[in-house]
């Protein structure tokens, strides 16, 4: 009695083991039938970030490319940018990246260096990737020496967004050669005249890019956030103390709202430019698309501000398509970049989403079948390039956890619980400790 | 002869049947052990190695010994999360198991409708932990949420406490000590275990009703009461979602629980052997609070069963 009752509860637990693998198995193989079924037929795998707008857009730009290519079937991977990386890092590590990934300038150093990213330059020589309308100032970045490490799926520029009634209302004229002077100046003063007659008015909103534009204030005096070898930071610290000082007076004096204000905006996916209780903030420029989406308001992008007539702003990516090592199907990958990069209708359909296209045949054919607000962006990429000097090269390994430490001390400073010069010297001990 | 014989036959056969019975008993349990070994005994070796070494997840690990151990004790934030959580834990659990308790004596009283409420106010506890309930919690406490405009309301203040470096920590552990439900349900049945006449007695001796609950209920309780603390500490040492989904760990740090900070270094900036080396010291720091907690039990926790010692 005791033996069959054993034997039976063993074979009950072998055929449960049995049932599970021949599952796994089974699905297994109908992806590769899946695969050799339909002669030859390859899928490959695009991971990227963003919002439902950009995943329906891209979905739909990716049945295009399916039906031009029937050969090649594309699964989507896609989510916000809170858990991108954070999959995308355990994929890499289970030697499982998807084969194409959008990248971000500043994890492209970081996956360079652990050699996840496939070297384009012989896809784009052999023309798999024709970049032939692409003008070299949109890849720069993406170069390192003379590997391409990823194709810009657009670009844009750090700059600022403003309403136009509102400053036409209180004379102000952003053009370019207003100062940072200028914009404490500015919003003391539109605040007091709002409040004089009873509306609110925030002040300058800082839309937590602290750190991107003292990337531009470090390029105006002639240096970089990062050294040219990347293992260390490469402007003087006197030069991040006047911009701390800066910050802190824009906040304390009240021309730019308290921290926890400029967070719940940003948590709560609303800006304050939207709702009025802002003129200004700093922003990407192709944010203005969808920053116009949301209000009533006409906005228009100006340069940041300039700083003893020193302008420093580069044009970017504002996200890359890069081939990982994992990917078993390079051609079908490059294919696929090149349709994102080159196609007239897929680019109809993605609406210069990810920043301007950086195809001058592309731009061309979008000019008169866009949005005003997507419009701006390119009219802004032609001005700023007047305002520009010469990119920095890519962040090293470890630029987010500089970045959060940036964060963290802005905090302090906004919150009035440090000097601009403890908080400079604290800064910088934090950022070598990581990048040594 | 044959008696003898009898003897170790069935000595033979009383082995094999013990062999058998191992056998099955494993048998039995293979589902789970399999599970523990995969998803628990195998990480948890897999994070032991991890960290002594130098790790990012993109590449090999490099083994640099005692190295993240060292660094940790000279890193503020680190140092921070320590304060923060210990913080956390110490003002939460204390009020959470005091607000269960009195809750569960309410319902104790057997008046109509005891279950149903008790069973209403469960309900916190199984949401509490979850995302909706963070963001819920988010929106009003935020800027522009309920609570904050009924403060400003009172004029109690006008500040927005999620974003208040002094409050926002409070807000966390209201939304902890609101998830009251399981450590009430327990005290609920531990207070069905005390005998009736007990209180018979007391009242016979003109106890009050005062008297009785820290002369009775709270002797006789003390088992449970020792269960939910250990167990409401070391779950309390684990917190995340809140922290993670409402603050972020901020404004300044003032909320980064240590599995925040955790969850930080590993899969934001990757540093996986860092991180794995704070989670077993988290570890060491769960197990020797849990330790001095039965150190101290056997002079507060009452068994009735071992006539009191």
């Amino acid at each position: 009695m005791k033996k069959k009752s054993l034997l039976f509860l063993f074979m009950s637990v072998l055929l449960l083991m049995v049932a599970c693998s021949e599952a796994d198995q089974g699905s297994g193989d109908d992806v590769e039938q899946d695969d050799s079924a339909s002669n030859g037929e390859t899928t490959i795998r695009v991971a990227w970030w963003g919002n439902q707008e950009r995943h329906d857009m891209t979905l739909e730009a990716i049945e295009l490319f399916e039906s031009i290519n029937p050969d090649i079937k594309v699964q989507p991977e896609y989510t916000g940018w809170d858990g991108y990386w954070e999959r995308l890092n355990t994929q890499a590590a289970g030697n499982n990246l998807p084969d194409v990934i959008a990248m971000d300038n500043s994890y492209l150093n970081e996956y360079n260096s652990n050699d996840l990213l496939v070297d384009l330059a012989p896809l784009i020589n052999d023309g798999s990737i024709n970049l032939a309308d692409v003008d070299d100032v949109y890849q720069e970045i993406n170069h390192d020496g003379d590997r391409v490490l990823a194709v810009a799926s657009g670009a844009n520029a750090l700059a600022l967004v403003y309403n136009v009634e509102m400053l036409e209302e209180y004379g102000v004229n952003l053009g370019p050669g207003y100062t940072y002077e200028d914009l404490y100046q500015i919003n003391l003063k539109i605040k007091q005249a709002k409040e004089e007659a009873g509306e609110e008015y925030l002040g300058y909103d800082f839309a937590n890019a602290e750190y991107e534009l003292f990337n531009n204030y470090a390029r105006q005096n002639g240096m970089s956030f990062y050294n040219a070898e990347g293992n260390g930071l490469g402007f003087e610290e006197s030069t991040l103390v006047e911009y701390f000082e800066w910050v802190q007076s824009m906040v304390v004096d009240g021309a730019a709202p308290s921290h926890d204000i400029m967070m719940s905006y940003i948590e709560g996916g609303n800006s304050m430019v939207q709702e009025g209780t802002s003129a200004m903030q700093t922003a990407a420029s192709n944010q203005i698309i969808g920053i116009a989406q949301g209000t009533e308001y006409e906005l228009d992008l100006a340069i940041l501000p300039s700083l003893d007539g020193q302008h420093a702003n580069f044009i970017r990516p504002s996200m890359s398509f890069s081939i990982t090592q994992h990917s078993q199907h390079q051609e079908a990958a490059a294919k696929f970049i090149d349709f994102m990069t080159n196609n007239l209708e897929a680019n109809e359909i993605l609406q210069a989403e990810r920043g301007v296209p950086i195809s001058a045949a592309v731009r061309e054919h979008l000019s008169d079948k866009v949005p005003e607000s997507v419009q701006k962006t390119f009219d802004f990429l032609e001005l700023v390039a007047d305002y520009t000097t010469e990119a920095d090269p890519i962040a090293p390994p470890g630029e987010t956890e500089v970045r959060g430490a940036f964060s963290r001390i802005i905090e302090s400073l906004k919150y009035d619980q440090i000097t601009p010069e403890e908080a400079a010297s604290q800064f910088i001990q934090q950022a070598e400790a990581v990048l040594n | 002869m044959t008696k003898r014989k009898n003897v170790t036959a069935s000595l033979t056969l009383e082995s094999a049947r013990t062999k058998h019975d191992n056998w099955s008993g494993f048998l039995s349990i293979s589902p789970w052990l399999i599970g523990f070994i995969l998803l628990i005994l195998g990480p948890m070796i897999a994070s032991l190695y991890l960290s002594f070494t130098d790790y990012n997840l993109l590449s090999s690990p490099n083994w640099v010994g005692l190295e993240n151990y060292r660094n940790l004790f000279s890193d503020a934030r680190f140092l921070k999360s320590l304060e923060v959580t210990f913080k956390f834990v110490f003002i939460s659990v204390p009020l959470k198991l005091i607000f269960a308790l009195a809750l569960a004596m309410l319902f104790n009283t057997g008046r109509k409708g005891s279950s149903f409420f008790s069973a209403v106010y469960y309900i916190p506890s199984i949401i509490g932990g979850s995302v909706a309930i963070a963001v819920v919690w988010k929106q009003l406490f935020g800027r522009q949420g309920a609570i904050t405009q009924i403060l400003s309301a009172l004029n109690i203040t006008d500040t927005n406490l999620i974003g208040n470096p002094n409050t926002a920590l409070f807000v966390l552990i209201l939304l902890v000590i609101w998830q009251f439900g399981s450590p009430m349900i327990i005290f609920l049945a531990g207070l069905r275990q005390v005998p009736a006449e007990l209180y018979e007695a007391a009242s016979v001796d003109g106890a009050s009703k005062i008297r009785q609950f820290f002369s009775i209920t709270l002797p006789m309780l003390t088992p449970v009461i020792f269960f939910n603390l250990v167990m409401q500490t070391i779950s309390g040492f684990m917190t995340f979602t809140q922290s993670y989904l409402i603050t972020g760990g901020g404004p300044l740090d003032e909320t980064l629980f240590y599995a925040v900070y955790l969850y930080e270094t590993a899969f934001e900036y990757l540093r996986m052997g860092y991180a794995s080396a704070m989670a077993w010291v988290l570890l060491i720091v769960i197990a020797a609070i849990t330790f001095l907690f039965f150190l101290t039990s056997k002079y507060w926790v009452f068994y009735q069963s071992e006539g009191g010692r």
